[in-house]
């Protein structure tokens, strides 16, 4: 009896130690930052504050909040947009080829996301190839500029993030009960009716899934809008990134990041509640 | 399983650590070229990381968050030698290891950053002015910063990513010094950035010699250097030294506190100031070095290029950039992250 | 109707595939800062192959993958089986934990563990990036395992219990015999975050430790870095290689 509960406290103090040290101290630590004050030459000091917070509700802030949320979540709109009927084509088809189509949705992203959004960068130049090749057709005259505005952002954000939408929806529609569309047909609703009250609804754990695991890292992906949106529109991953490695205000760069975890908490929650319903067995 | 986890931990461990004869450079990206880096690696037989950085501001707070970072070469500007000396963050050097100082042009010397020479050595140098690509617009309509905020370059211009230059550009047009530290003074200069914002098309220090060439941007702001090298690609672009007066900056070598190998750094040191190593350099990158024995081993379409070595006369109107106190610097990001947000 | 969703599936897979096939053709671009066509050249091929420091960083970024993937297996299968098999105190703490690890914002990690580190005096390196990207992947091996380890019949279990076995032999015997694809798919993922990782090591990696996405990322600041177009066919092709060596083994299994 001893040694059985000898592997039981053996993986649990290993999954405790590991998750309390790299995970509980160092979100403790960051939540401690954001309550302290600002100097450079230490990083932080005391005394405690809620300065930071206060700070954070300027308008500019306000400002870059909304930006974010509103850049992450034109993106998330657009890989819904492109990525419904696609998943759906896909998880319905009863091609042999199937597991291939699948595979091949996949295969880019095993090259770096960060050469990825570097290769928009040749698509959208001044003589990248979309306008050498307007430009030789004769269709324009002069190239136009595509890249180092909001839309080029967005555009990188949709390329790197796709396929987080595509996939949860691909599982979700693929585990549909055909035998409830066939009985709508039946009972004389038309596809769109069948699409509205049955396949939508049904699909929305998936949709919702695929929405969180697009919105959420494209807030925080600095990297795309320094690379294609010159720097110009700051994303809250930049605000973060700037008020680290540039301001060297940490107690504001925490309390931003909490600020951050707690409106994706909220986001979270509200997935978790959609869950509810179905069974506790698959955790994502 | 444990044993397996632990022995394999070990093994990498020792694998990533035995190597000890190495030498950690953290330097800005694209000023030493890697053949550079390789051929010291070949004389010397010391193992050299190198890594890079986009802004002084990068690497003070890699520096300042972890003491121990490890790194043994470090290239501040000028101004960020004053502030890291002023805290101590530097090991005051030893010239006698150096056998190649004399071949500092004295005009880098006993200067304001760096009263007694004691931290850093001067490496390179550079002016910001403005980059105007012929074939878009006509280089004789653009003499200062001022002109910047015409009406008709709507959504043109290439600014630095660097908040110090691109408020230096608004001081200089309202007749200031660059190193403003009033805060009534950097609200104004903020004010008018904003009036230019219309115009800016981006922001970037990292990436503007593609930029430049590939016509992204066709008039902005660019280091003399970096213009230079694009105009190699494409002749239509020149560089500009403002009338109204521009930035002039210091890039220096220095060792941090305690860096842990510092026998290889001396050797580094040294080895860059080199006359034969330094003109490499200086025909890599283009930018004005700080070497007089290497400048004057130049071809001469280089020493007596007006964009690269510009005349006294011009550089009488340039002005060097100084540390300033953490209250003054919080003002100039704070307005900062304002006017990017305007953008 | 078949015919409008065929063009669309192919128009997405475009989208998918043509920057990097842009990249592919670049790659024999001879100019250095522009992507003009200056002419076909291998020497971009070549600069890589003989740059020392890169291949540093990609057997660096190898190393740390597979000791943080192993390291993530072995901790986050530990957890996922506690969750299956015990009711302890905490349960659903863990449970919400892994949730909240997942979701969180890789640059709150990143930044949580550099204060960490800073405060512990942690050289930041290799030791500094292994427990951070460990920690951001052992929630995803507990996801993967425990998905697999609810198929399980639960009977197994209490057979072998009511035959007398100790929970250690359980554990060698049958569950991770039984779990093994479920450890390997989890190992898999965490190799794969782990070496596509930018935002978190690029705050926790040091001097003497360079790993690939910094290199890449410190070259894609550049703007027109030929090098890069070079590595992305490079990697591009190993992948395929890699895919069509898998489907032929698969399909060789009955």
């Amino acid at each position: 009896m001893k040694n059985d509960n000898a592997f039981k406290y053996f993986s649990l103090a290993t999954t405790w130690i590991w998750l309390i040290i790299f995970s509980f101290v160092p979100y403790g630590l960051v939540i401690f930052a954001s309550l302290m004050s600002h100097d450079t030459n230490h990083l932080i000091r005391l005394p405690f504050t809620l300065q930071n917070y206060v700070e954070l509700s300027e308008p500019i802030y306000i400002k870059i909040f909304i930006k974010s949320f509103y850049i992450a979540g034109i993106s998330t709109l657009i890989c819904l947009i492109l990525g419904y009927p696609f998943a759906y084509t896909l998880a319905r088809m009863k091609s042999r080829l199937k597991g291939l189509f699948i595979l091949l949705v996949i295969i880019p992203f095993w090259t770096s996301s960060l050469i990825r959004s570097y290769s928009m960068i040749a698509i959208l130049k001044a003589k990248g190839i979309i306008n050498s090749l307007l430009l030789s057709l004769g269709i324009i005259h002069e190239p136009i500029p595509m890249i180092f505005n909001n839309t080029s952002v967005i555009i990188g954000l949709v390329y790197n993030l796709l396929p987080f939408m595509i996939l949860p929806l691909m599982t979700n529609i693929e585990r549909l009960d055909n035998r409830l569309i066939d009985a709508a047909r039946d009972l004389g609703a038309n596809r769109i009716t069948t699409f509205r009250k049955i396949i939508l609804p049904l699909t929305m754990p998936g949709m919702i899934a695929g929405c969180i695991l697009v919105f959420l890292p494209a807030m925080t992906l600095f990297y795309i809008p320094d690379l294609l949106g010159g720097a110009k529109s700051i994303l809250l991953g930049n605000l973060i990134q700037n008020q680290f490695l540039i301001t060297q205000h940490w107690p504001l760069g925490s309390a931003t990041s909490i600020v951050l975890a707690i409106l994706l908490a909220v986001m979270i929650l509200i997935y978790l509640q959609s869950k509810r319903n179905k069974k506790e067995q698959d955790l994502l | 399983m444990r044993a397996l986890l632990i022995s394999l931990i070990l093994f990498f461990s020792t694998a990533a650590l035995a190597d000890e004869n190495i030498l950690n450079v953290y330097a800005w990206s694209g000023v030493i070229p890697d053949f550079i880096i390789q051929q010291f690696e070949k004389e010397t037989g010391i193992k050299v990381n190198f890594s890079t950085y986009d802004s002084n501001e990068t690497m003070y707070t890699k520096l300042r968050a972890n003491p121990r970072a490890g790194y043994d070469i470090i290239e501040p500007s000028s101004y960020y030698i004053d502030r890291m000396r002023r805290q101590q963050m530097l090991e005051p050097l030893d010239k006698k290891q150096l056998s190649h100082y004399k071949n500092i042009n004295s005009l880098f010397l006993k200067t304001h950053y760096d009263p007694e020479d004691k931290y850093s050595i001067p490496f390179i140098w550079g002016a910001t002015g403005i980059a105007v690509n012929k074939s878009a617009f006509d280089p004789k309509t653009i003499t200062r910063w001022s002109d910047l905020w015409k009406k008709i370059y709507l959504n043109q211009l290439m600014l630095l990513n660097d908040s110090r230059e691109v408020f230096s550009v608004a001081l200089i047009t309202l007749g200031r010094s660059i190193n403003e530290t009033e805060p009534k003074q950097i609200k104004e200069a903020y004010q008018k950035l904003k009036e230019l914002l219309p115009n800016v098309k981006l922001f970037n220090s990292d990436a503007t010699i593609s930029i430049l060439i590939d016509e992204d941007a066709t008039l902005g702001m660019a280091w003399n250097g970096d213009t230079f090298k694009a105009s190699l690609e494409n002749p239509h672009l020149t560089f500009i030294y403002p009338k109204d007066g521009f930035v002039i900056w210091v890039d220096t070598f220095a060792i941090p506190r305690n860096a842990p190998h510092q026998t290889n750094a001396y050797r580094f040191l040294n080895f860059m100031l080199r006359a034969d190593v330094a003109k490499k350099i200086a025909l890599d990158n283009n930018y004005p070095t700080a070497n007089l024995a290497a400048q004057n081993l130049l071809p001469n379409s280089i020493k007596h290029n007006p964009i690269i070595y510009p005349s006294r006369e011009v550089l009488k109107r340039g002005e060097f950039q100084r540390d300033m106190s953490d209250v003054a610097l919080g003002v100039y990001e704070k307005y900062w992250e304002k006017l990017k947000m305007g953008s | 109707m078949k015919k409008l969703s065929r063009s669309y599936l192919t128009l997405i897979y475009l989208f998918f595939y043509i920057p990097i096939i842009v990249l592919m053709i670049y790659s024999f671009n001879n100019a250095q800062y522009s992507l003009v066509w200056h002419g076909f050249s291998l020497r971009w091929y070549q600069t890589l192959l003989q740059d020392n420091d890169l291949w540093i960083s990609v057997w660096h970024s190898l190393l740390l993958g597979i000791t943080a993937a192993t390291l993530a297996m072995g901790i986050g299968g530990l957890a996922a089986i506690s969750l299956y098999r015990y009711r302890f105190f905490g349960r659903n703490l863990l449970y919400g934990l892994v949730f909240i690890l997942i979701l969180s914002p890789e640059i709150v990690m990143g930044i949580s563990l550099l204060i960490l580190f800073s405060l512990l005096n942690v050289p930041l390196g290799f030791w500094a990036l292994l427990f951070a990207h460990t920690t951001f992947c052992v929630p995803f091996v507990v996801v993967t395992v425990y998905s697999r380890i609810v198929s399980f019949d639960e009977y197994i279990f209490e057979a072998a219990r009511d035959l007398g076995a100790k929970d250690s032999v359980i554990f060698a015997r049958i569950i991770l015999p039984l779990l093994w694809p479920g450890l390997l798919a989890g190992w898999l993922l965490s190799f794969t975050l782990s070496l596509d990782d930018v935002i978190t090591s690029y705050f926790v990696a040091g001097p003497d430790y360079e790993i690939l996405p910094l290199k890449i990322y410190s070259m894609v600041r550049l703007g027109v870095k030929p090098e890069i177009n070079a590595l992305c066919s490079i990697t591009f092709g190993f992948t395929l290689l890699l895919v069509v060596i898998s489907q032929l083994v698969l399909r060789k299994k009955p």
